[in-house]
């Protein structure tokens, strides 16, 4: 069943990861949080979550491209290439507005694209449908 | 692109066919592609297909004139180059072209050596030009990186309390968020005094930017100044356990300013000598006359600043990262806002710095004295 899912939330805004960790803690999902994009790879590797949620500007302005890059494309994260990730910013920037060149933003298109502040039950819809039992 | 040396695309409408034949010889050996069209029409249509970078034309054709050729390549692409070659004694005509976008004319008839040179010249001037829009481009994407950041930073707050009454009003009946309420408003409270400070912090940089205190010069005397400062953080002081000390001398420390404006800057280098200072630790402010300037020097014993962060130190947003920022609140905008304070005063601000033993946050403005005495001088001049 979905809701027993585990969600990693990478994020280094404290706040954002309460938040959120509360609404998918009430529908019954695991949550694991990681405080910037190094941590939050060590984890995927570590618990292996079923989806990955993941800031974009954290102590760099592009730091959430470069952890999609990385899972998406780094020998390292093989193993974990296809977990769904759901990019989250307060920026309007979309990433395909970001990379406006084909080839970049195909390197790094999340699953989905949301903006903060997340309209909770939208999000928690996109969770249920990214979520893959395991 | 189109460097020294490198192949361009050459566009040639003449509906002369030796002509055409000389130029496409002549060009050719330059190391450029040329494609010669015998009328405007297929000229133009040459043009669009082509994209060269440079276009010479014939002013006198049959069909469609020259002049039309030159206004229609130039709306086609207004960084292409345009030559136009003119018959005997027509330099009213050349002049026209010039007037519709044409870069210079060639007059009939012309050795090779006068086409070799105004080709080449054409082409550096493209160069430069496709420079420019380069460097413009580049500018426009800083600007709007910056403001996507100013937007960023201005909305986490925001979004951050947004979010926690959403999540509230969502699991209130659940009880899911049951002995969550208390620390998410407090919580709350917090990210909205740092939304404020935000806001008053970029309202302060964005009315120094208007540029009136160059004008608003009055003498402010910093030996009272800074001890009122320093009164004030006495409490936040001995909460964060740190001793002020102010060595300041009785007179001398006038500078030419606008009080506010100085409160603002000493109150920033204050604030932050004790936000990062450690337990313990001493915060002291000494000043002095040095000439023609008042120096007054911040120095605490706190974390200290990498030296590569040195140079980025006073740009707005910027802040050390590291495990004192994490827990210190701060907006990146306080070093900014001093920086602009000193230099709109024609003062500087430099800084020296160990770490893990303390920074020194160094201003000098020019004294009330001496600033007078040189808007004298510069009244007195006619």
């Amino acid at each position: 069943m979905a809701a027993s899912a585990t969600i990693l939330l990478i994020d280094d805004d404290q706040d954002f990861r309460a938040s959120v960790r509360a609404a998918l803690e009430a529908r019954g999902y695991q949550v694991l949080e990681a405080e910037s994009g190094d941590l939050g790879l060590k984890m995927l590797v570590e618990h292996r979550p079923q989806v990955v949620v993941l800031d974009i500007m954290m102590t760099s302005a592009a730091e959430g491209y470069g952890v999609t890059q990385a899972i998406r494309w780094q020998e390292a994260y093989r193993d974990y290439r296809n977990v769904p990730i759901i990019m989250v910013s307060s920026i309007e920037e979309t990433p395909d507005e970001r990379f406006s060149m084909a080839g970049e933003v195909d390197m790094i298109r999340p699953d989905q694209y949301l903006t903060k502040p997340l309209d909770i039950p939208r999000f928690l819809e996109v969770v249920k449908a990214v979520a893959r039992p395991t | 692109m189109s460097g020294p040396g490198e192949q361009e695309v050459i566009v040639v409408i003449d509906d002369d066919a030796a002509m055409r034949l000389s130029c496409r010889k002549i060009l050719a050996k330059l190391g450029h592609r040329v494609e010669t069209f015998e009328d405007g029409t297929q000229g133009l249509e040459g043009v669009s297909r082509l994209r060269p970078g440079l276009v010479v034309v014939d002013l006198k054709m049959p069909g469609l004139s020259g002049l039309e050729v030159v206004a229609r390549v130039r709306e086609l692409d207004p960084l292409v180059v345009v030559v136009v070659i003119t018959g005997y004694a027509t330099i009213d005509t050349a002049v026209e072209a010039m007037k519709a976008g044409a870069y210079d004319f060639l007059p009939k008839p012309f050795s090779p050596e006068e086409l070799r040179l105004i080709v080449n010249r054409s082409l550096e001037r493209r160069r430069l030009s496709l420079e420019a829009r380069r460097a413009e481009m580049d500018r426009e994407l800083l600007r709007r990186r910056f403001v996507t950041f100013v937007s960023h930073q201005l909305q986490t707050p925001l979004a951050a309390v947004h979010q926690y009454l959403s999540v509230l009003q969502q699991f209130e009946e659940t009880g899911a968020v049951e002995g969550k309420r208390r620390e998410w408003i407090e919580r709350c409270l917090r990210r909205a005094e740092e939304m404020q400070t935000l806001i008053r912090d970029w309202l302060t940089l964005a009315r120094l930017e208007s540029d009136r205190l160059a004008r608003e010069r009055a003498p402010v005397d910093l030996g009272q100044i800074i001890p009122n400062i320093l009164a004030t953080y006495e409490p936040l002081a001995a909460e964060e356990r740190v001793t002020l000390e102010a060595r300041l001398p009785e007179t001398g420390c006038t500078v030419a300013g606008d009080p506010n404006c100085l409160n603002v800057l000493f109150d920033n280098l204050i604030t932050n000598a004790i936000k990062y200072n450690r337990p313990e630790g001493r915060i002291s402010v000494t000043a002095g006359c040095q000439g023609e300037e008042v120096e007054v020097a911040v120095a605490d014993t706190g974390v200290g600043i990498p030296p590569q962060c040195r140079e980025r130190l006073f740009d707005e947003f910027f802040r050390v990262r590291g495990e004192g920022a994490k827990k210190t609140p701060g907006t990146g905008l306080g070093l900014a806002i001093c920086k602009r304070i000193v230099t709109e005063l024609g003062g500087s601000i430099t800084v020296e710095s160990e770490p893990g033993a303390g920074s020194t946050f160094r201003v000098r403005l020019p004294a009330w004295r001496a600033a007078a005495a040189r808007e004298d001088r510069t009244e007195s001049t006619p």
